[in-house]
């Protein structure tokens, strides 16, 4: 027993040791350096748009470092991001944020992957008053917390595909419309869920539908049963990128016709190269499309960020790599306009941002939400085997016509 | 006699100091020991069913998960509406004064020790009866029917999860949370130390270990086994409840599949943990907990998007050279040092007739 006791402490000590060397933490500027922090999942269920996530930001430190970097007090500094896998889980990345803050010694933090995870992470940063950037949580709820230290780049989730039910509406000579939905269990499928219903309410359209699926959506067959079986005249799906993926598969498997379908993470699926013309007129509900006639003078226009991110990466960018991107843009700004690394000086500069960028406006609403920039829709177009989005609304950036109804599977070569 | 007691006693003042001192000396890592107070609870309690009494539960996440949302919901519902608070999309901000908090979280826990017991007993009274691997496949089934069914209920934030009160802003001191919910959890970790080790000195222990090495023959000594089985589970749901009501707080953010009932990771992890210390000792869970513990934080971040596959690897490499944990491990290397009698002449008599 002596022996064991003596182990057991000699252990400890040892572990206390390593411990307290361990603690030495790396400064928020490290000479010339801006150190940012960000758990991404790149691991676990969001881990595809997690990986365009980190690219988006990568993307961005490595542009704006190379056109002269960020400049405060008259010195140039650069950016640096350390990054931690949060597994795509919650729990991970909350604490992961508190390991950034606390010990990496971050004081500004880029977001995560995803509204759950974000919302993990915004009462760590909050607590701290760590500034955060984030370009990929949209749910709603994110922005009604009175959160002071959280700014999002992109538009509220349930702005995502309310368009899409006017433009039912519109079709169907101005008549209400029958809904069928389905969507994954997580925060911003439902919060896409929501922005139905309040469509569906403001537009008198009946939901005949209402399914909630599990996450890691690999099956919807009992719900495009049910879809076939009632005929409705619009189908909603949104589940990220498994969800799109899963869809498309499906509908074509089972030849379920429905006039109009209305998903998201149609191009973080890469759907149009993926399943080509099986997923011919489906509709999308996006932040950024490439066409779009925006720019800013570190990426150019959006067709160029497009060129320029298929040459570094390998694939055309989906809006959540774009999205990323901006929310560098932005605190290079903020940190400009500050002037400072005082966090509550950098905090209101970036209440006060108000700029365009290749991805979009981006002006913050008391929320933190952007107020400034709107949602667009594309639907899949081929021609021959390639198939392609294009941009139907809103009008004003809108490429092609909207098709309207989908052909039924009989019809379609 | 006397002399060894005098040894645990430097021994557990020293652990109580260092306890007590932790969140002082390694402030930056508070969050970190506050789980690894949590884990240990956790690999300690499942031991008591997987270790002593030879019943794998995977199910014990269950009363984890449900001590989460009960704490989370009745320090919500006692001082407003919990269906406003967690409506998704909800406009409304509701703020809890700092008593509020804290007389919320109090009761909370109250009731996330007691209801997942209650629980713990009804199930066990269903469910008890099966063994080997049909119980370990039942409780999985349970961790699992019951993320889906919380991802259902609209009250608690069904899909959209859960978010828990933040920490009152009257407290301005940001390592004040931390340290609240680091001594809380340490709290939990002594009193189920100490309760642990209480059964290890019963009469308890030894029913449960008769149980786990031949079933029928403690019933046929006159043992009511279902009864035992039954009181051994609603122990561990006790403490489980606890941890997980404390780490819903810490959290702040309870997501039905990936927080609450998080079989996959903290399930799977209890058993990972008391099975690397050795399962069926006082001290080796809370090593294999320790340990685990520094694996996790310490290597997976150098591996990032690997370091699942370095779990893979560690649970091949404990199974297939630690079969009994790092204390079964020892044991068998240094029996004399865990009070085992060696007689010199049966080992040698061992010797001849190889």
């Amino acid at each position: 027993m002596n022996k064991l006791v003596k182990l057991i402490i000699t252990s400890i000590s040892a572990i206390t040791l390593a411990l307290v060397s361990f603690t030495s933490s790396f400064a928020k500027v490290d000479g010339e350096y801006i150190v940012l922090g960000s758990a991404i999942s790149l691991t676990g269920k969001y881990s595809s748009n997690g990986v365009h996530t980190q690219n988006g930001y990568n993307m961005a430190v490595d542009r704006i470092n190379k056109m002269g970097g960020v400049k405060v007090g008259g010195k140039s500094y650069k950016f640096e991001i350390i990054y931690y896998d949060d597994e795509s889980n919650p729990k991970r990345a909350a604490q992961l944020a508190e390991r950034l803050i606390k010990q990496d010694g971050v004081h500004y933090m880029l977001g995560p992957y995803s509204s759950g995870l974000t919302k993990a992470i915004a009462p760590v940063t909050e607590k701290y008053k760590i500034p955060m950037v984030e370009a990929n949580g949209a749910s709603r709820s994110l922005f009604t917390k009175g959160y002071k230290y959280l700014f999002a780049v992109l538009s509220p989730a349930n702005q995502y595909l309310e368009v899409a039910i006017d433009l039912a509406v519109e079709k169907n000579g101005g008549k209400p419309v029958r809904i069928a939905q389905a969507f994954e269990q997580d925060a911003f499928s439902q919060d896409v869920r929501l922005g139905i219903l309040d469509a569906a309410k403001r537009t008198g359209s009946e939901i005949i539908i209402d399914d909630k699926l599990p996450k890691e959506l690999n099956d919807m067959a009992a719900t495009l049963a049910k879809v076939k079986a009632t005929k409705p005249d619009v189908l909603v799906v949104s589940g990220h990128t498994k969800g799109a993926l899963t869809a498309i598969r499906q509908i074509s498997e089972m030849k379920v016709d429905v006039p109009m379908l209305a998903m998201t993470h149609c191009d973080a699926a890469k759907l149009s190269k993926q399943h080509g013309k099986n997923s011919e007129y489906a509709l999308c509900a996006s932040q950024w499309h490439k066409n779009l006639s925006y720019k800013d003078k570190f990426f150019g226009t959006g067709k160029k960020y497009d060129k320029d991110f298929k040459k570094e990466f390998g694939y055309a960018p989906p809006y959540q790599s774009a999205e990323s991107s901006a929310a560098l843009l932005v605190f290079k700004d903020a940190f400009e306009r500050a002037n400072s690394f005082d966090r509550d000086k950098v905090r209101d500069a970036l209440k006060t941002t108000e700029m365009q960028t290749f991805y979009g406006n981006i002006k913050f609403g008391p929320g933190g939400q952007n107020t400034a920039k709107p949602m667009i829709l594309f639907q899949v177009r081929c021609k021959g085997d390639t198939c392609e989005n294009k941009v139907v609304a809103p009008t004003k950036w809108a490429s092609d016509k909207f098709y309207h109804p989908i052909p039924k599977w009989s019809e379609r070569g | 006699m006397n002399k060894v007691k005098q040894k645990d006693l430097i021994l557990y003042s020293g652990l109580i100091i260092l306890g007590l001192a932790a969140p002082f000396l390694f402030s930056a890592f508070k969050v970190q020991l506050t789980y690894l107070c949590v884990l240990i609870v956790l690999a300690m309690t499942w031991n008591l069913q997987g270790g002593e009494m030879g019943y794998n539960s995977f199910g014990n996440i269950l009363f984890y998960g449900l001590g989460m949302y009960l704490t989370a919901s009745v320090q919500v519902g006692m001082f407003f509406p919990l269906a406003e608070w967690t409506e998704s999309g909800g406009e409304k901000t509701f703020v809890h004064t700092t008593a509020q908090y804290f007389q919320g979280i109090g009761v909370g826990l109250l009731v996330a020790a007691i209801v997942p017991t209650i629980v713990a007993g009804a199930i066990g009274y269903a469910i008890l009866g099966l063994r080997g691997h049909y119980f370990a496949i039942c409780t999985l089934g349970l961790g699992i029917a019951a993320g889906e069914i919380a991802g259902g209920i609209e009250i608690i934030g069904a899909g959209q999860g859960f978010t828990t009160p933040p920490f009152p802003a009257e407290i301005v001191d940001p390592e004040a949370r931390g340290q609240f919910f680091y001594f809380l959890s340490f709290l939990v970790l002594v009193l189920a130390f100490i309760f642990v080790k209480y059964i290890y000195g019963s009469r308890f222990r030894l029913i449960l270990n008769a149980i786990r090495d031949n079933e029928d023959k403690a019933e046929a000594m006159g043992i009511q086994t279902m009864k035992y089985k039954i009181v051994g589970w609603m122990c561990s749901a006790f403490f489980c409840g606890l941890a997980g009501g404390i780490m819903g707080g810490l959290i702040g953010y309870i997501d039905s599949t990936d927080v609450a009932f998080d079989g996959r990771e903290m399930g799977v992890f209890m058993v990972l943990m008391a099975i690397l210390g050795g399962k069926g000792t006082l001290w080796g869970p809370i090593i294999g907990a320790t340990l685990f513990h520094f694996f996790k934080e310490g290597l997976w971040t150098f591996i990032l998007g690997w370091q699942y596959v370095a779990l893979g690897v560690l649970i091949v490499v404990i199974v297939v050279y630690f079969p009994e944990g790092l204390m079964g491990w020892l044991r068998e290397k240094y029996p004399e040092r865990f009070g085992e009698v060696i007689d010199d002449k049966d080992r040698k008599a061992q010797v001849e007739l190889k």
